[in-house]
């Protein structure tokens, strides 16, 4: 090691240098999150500090359009303007539990149904967009479910061509940065499955997908990473994605699996990495605004059959 | 699946609210059929009668033991029995109008089979017996169950009568039987004493006693007789051997006494004559003479001997001793001859009793068999002519009706309201399968289903962490579409509810 590296080591440690990114938006957005001064002040105080940058980087995050109404309603989207709808209560509550369990940081967590149709896009998709809920907070959801992927539907519209992450893992000349896709919503990014439907399970033990995993874990203290995967009893890259995850979401629907299928999915996954269940789809009855039927029975009963 | 009953509702509000049409679809066609049903069920009236069985209250403790109540056991199987009979039958489709067109044995017999369907026959208490009958006019199920009665008492009381008459007739039959019996043993009884007149009791003992008397004489007789030969052989023996000793001391001892005497004149002869002198010469011969009449007699007596011819002298008989035994030797066989008179005579009687007592044994068997007979027969026709009175009373208490009687306690009345299954009834069961059969249906579903209904389950029975439970998220376009249904749904409800109400009141009204 040479004097200059001992002097710039000794720099770090005492706080008196510090690794400051780069201005440029694009730049900045696709570097790692610095590994910042450590020693020497309370660690509550670090911790304020790189939450305070975190924050201030997540800001910093270039949006598109925010999607309307329209298309949150029909991509089944939770946002923050539904209020105390029952759902997104849910919703808060496993994220929640998940920042409970992981302490604060950042972490990839896999979600997968028990069976087909189960239900785990939708909890993937919710889930994330309740982590980026919070200012502070940003979440990226990659969809791993080739067979039966769903982000590519709200690509579908833009009429732009776009790359996905079989794209990246198979080609070469890709850039992380050319995969992650702003969908609209704040704080939230997007991998979609990319254009080839079929991939071999052996990429997933790539060590390119390990890479993009880790980097995009790291570029942001902040960022959960929500990974769809396909049903448990039906794709054997369920297992191999749970490897590289550090935590697993169960999706049990509702009146569709029996107790051995959820016990013998949750053996499989293994109780170490099994975050917890989200039993999904319960049909509870919509609010239909009875309390107007009291009020104006007659504009009740209209509303009723109206179309 | 093992719910908690909290859960139980929770699943049960989900899966109606699920299955919301099929549920209302049921209950609406549950509701019409039960309504169509109850407006095409038929109207159905039924007239009860009871019947009092008022059984031997104040005749039976009277007649204790002397009469039997003819016993009834099970009154409403019985009354059945009687019932559906098919005389009673019979008379029931006469008397009630069934038979006012002429029908065909087969359409009889179901008829007949429908009014014992339509029939109820249950025992009320003890003593009382309920018939009732169901029809689909008033004024026919009034008559027949009023019929029912009066033919079942009458069928009763006519069949009690009968059968303590028959009863009557047939210990009558017996006594009578019996009798004749009775006098044939004794007529054989009479018969055969009059044929067997020693064989009376006690001829037994009195012919071993004449049997052992018959026998000690005997002895007693053989005994004497070998006494008395024994002495006759005695005397014999004396009787010839005293004769040989007095012969010779009789003969000789008289020749030599005379030679001896001759011997002593000679002697003295010599003396003084010589040897030719005459007397010594005829003394001389005279000596000889006796010599050889000695020698003469003793070959005499040898030759006697061995001839064993005893020849007796006179001399010898006219000895007293030898008469003294020719007397007792004579008496001895007179007694011999006696005695063996008696014991002949002893044994010919002997032998009298013992055929006498051969035949009395025999005639004792029979007679003892015949007296048998004759008591047995005797004992049981008595009992016969004893129960033949106690049959000849239970017959009058019967003929009197004082056993057991029958009192329709409550005749039947003419029914006004119909009874049965009514309108309202298939109304309000309706209404209630409505609700209840789709309801029962899901929980059943439920209850077979091994799939998860209820998240708080995965975390209670497998403790795995549950994260939360995701209710569907509804979209503004789902809730309308939902609230259209469940408005639909509501009409199709109030209207089939509506025309329920409706179609009841119009009923009610008998409009319909």
């Amino acid at each position: 090691m040479s004097k200059i590296e001992k002097a710039l080591n000794k720099a770090k440690s005492t706080g008196s240098l510090r690794v400051i990114p780069s201005q440029n938006d694009r730049e900045r957005e696709d570097k790692p999150l610095a590994e910042t001064t450590r020693s020497n002040m309370p660690v509550a105080t670090i911790d304020i500090e790189q939450r305070a940058n975190a924050s201030e980087l997540i800001a910093r995050m270039r949006e598109i359009a925010p999607l309307d109404k329209h298309a949150l309603t029909q991509y089944r989207l939770i946002h923050p303007e539904m209020g105390e709808n029952s759902t997104v209560r849910a919703f808060r509550e496993i994220r929640t539990k998940v920042i409970q369990k992981t302490q604060g940081r950042n972490c990839v967590i896999m979600v997968t149904s028990v069976t087909s149709k189960g239900g785990s896009s939708f909890v993937s998709l919710n889930l994330s967009a309740a982590f980026a809920f919070d200012a502070g907070k940003t979440a990226l959801l990659m969809d791993c479910n080739f067979r039966n992927p769903f982000l590519h539907k709200m690509f579908n519209a833009r009429k732009e061509p776009y790359h996905g992450l079989t794209d990246y893992l198979e080609n070469p000349d890709i850039d992380i940065a050319d995969i992650i896709h702003p969908i609209g919503i704040e704080r939230l990014r997007v991998i979609p499955s990319g254009g080839q439907r079929e991939i071999p399970a052996e990429y997933f033990t790539s060590v390119k997908m390990r890479r993009l995993l880790e980097s995009i874990r790291q570029r942001y203290r902040e960022r959960y990473i929500v990974l769809d995967a396909p049903p448990m009893t039906e794709s054997a890259d369920t297992q191999i994605i749970a490897e590289l995850c550090d935590y697993v979401v169960l999706v049990v629907p509702y009146g569709k699996v029996s107790d051995a299928q959820v016990v013998n999915s949750a053996k499989a996954i293994g109780e170490k990495k099994l975050l917890g269940v989200v039993f999904n789809n319960e049909p509870v009855p919509p609010d239909l605004g009875w309390r107007i039927l009291f009020r104006n029975p007659l504009a009740f009963i209209a509303k009723a059959f109206k179309r | 699946m093992n719910l908690q009953p909290e859960h139980r509702v929770k699943v049960l509000i989900n899966e109606v609210f699920s299955y919301r049409k099929a549920v209302v679809a049921v209950f609406v066609a549950v509701n019409l059929i039960a309504l169509g049903l109850g407006l095409v069920w038929p109207k159905g009236y039924t007239s009860s009668t009871t019947i009092l069985v008022d059984d031997k209250k104040i005749i039976q403790p009277l007649m204790q033991g002397a009469a039997v109540a003819t016993e009834v056991a099970d009154r409403a199987r019985l009354t059945r029995e009687v019932i559906f009979g098919r005389k009673i039958m019979n008379q029931i489709l006469e008397s009630v109008g069934w038979m006012k067109d002429k029908l065909s044995p087969e359409e009889q017999e179901k008829i007949i089979e429908r009014i014992r369907k339509k029939t109820n026959l249950t025992s009320v208490g003890k003593d009382i017996i309920k018939i009732e009958y169901s029809d689909d006019e008033a004024e026919r199920a009034f008559k027949t169950a009023k019929k029912f009665a009066e033919l079942f008492i009458a069928e009763s009381l006519g069949a009690k009568a009968a059968e303590s008459q028959a009863a009557f007739d047939f210990i009558d039959k017996q006594t009578e039987e019996y009798h004749d019996k009775l006098v044939k043993a004794e007529d054989q009884l009479k018969e055969f004493r009059s044929a067997n007149l020693d064989a009376r009791p006690g001829s037994d003992a009195d012919i071993s006693t004449r049997l052992s008397t018959l026998q000690s004489r005997i002895e007693q007789s053989s005994q004497d007789l070998k006494e008395a030969e024994v002495k006759k052989i005695s005397l014999e023996k004396q009787l010839s051997g005293e004769a040989e000793v007095a012969n010779v001391l009789s003969r000789e001892g008289q020749f030599r006494t005379r030679i001896a005497e001759l011997q002593s004149q000679l002697e003295t002869l010599r003396l003084s004559y010589l040897e030719t002198y005459p007397d010594i010469v005829r003394i001389k011969h005279q000596i000889e003479d006796l010599n050889e009449a000695i020698a003469d007699d003793r070959q005499k007596r040898s030759a006697a001997k061995a001839t064993g011819k005893v020849t007796v002298d006179d001399s010898v008989i006219n000895n007293p001793m030898y008469q003294q035994l020719r007397r007792e030797l004579s008496q001895t066989q007179i007694t011999i001859d006696t005695l063996n008179a008696r014991i002949g005579e002893a044994k010919r009687q002997l032998s009298q009793e013992l055929e006498r007592g051969k035949r009395v044994h025999g005639s004792e068997a029979t007679i003892s068999e015949l007296t048998r007979d004759y008591q047995v027969n005797r004992d049981i026709y008595q009992d016969l002519l004893k129960r033949r009175e106690n049959a000849r009373v239970s017959m009058n208490l019967d003929k009197e009706r004082q056993g057991l009687s029958f009192k329709i306690q409550e005749p039947a009345l003419l029914p006004l309201e119909p009874s049965g299954l009514r309108f309202l009834h298939f109304v309000i069961g309706g209404m209630l399968a409505g609700v209840l059969l789709p309801l029962g249906l899901i929980y059943a579903k439920l209850q077979v289903d091994p799939r998860i209904y209820i998240g708080q389950m995965i975390a209670d029975r497998h403790k795995l962490p549950l994260l939360a439970v995701v209710p569907h998220l509804w979209s503004p376009a789902e809730t309308q579409v939902v609230r259209r249904e469940i408005g639909w749904l509501s009409l199709t409800t109030t209207v089939s509810v509506a025309v329920i109400i409706t179609v009841s009141v119009l009923r009610f009204m008998k409009v319909i």
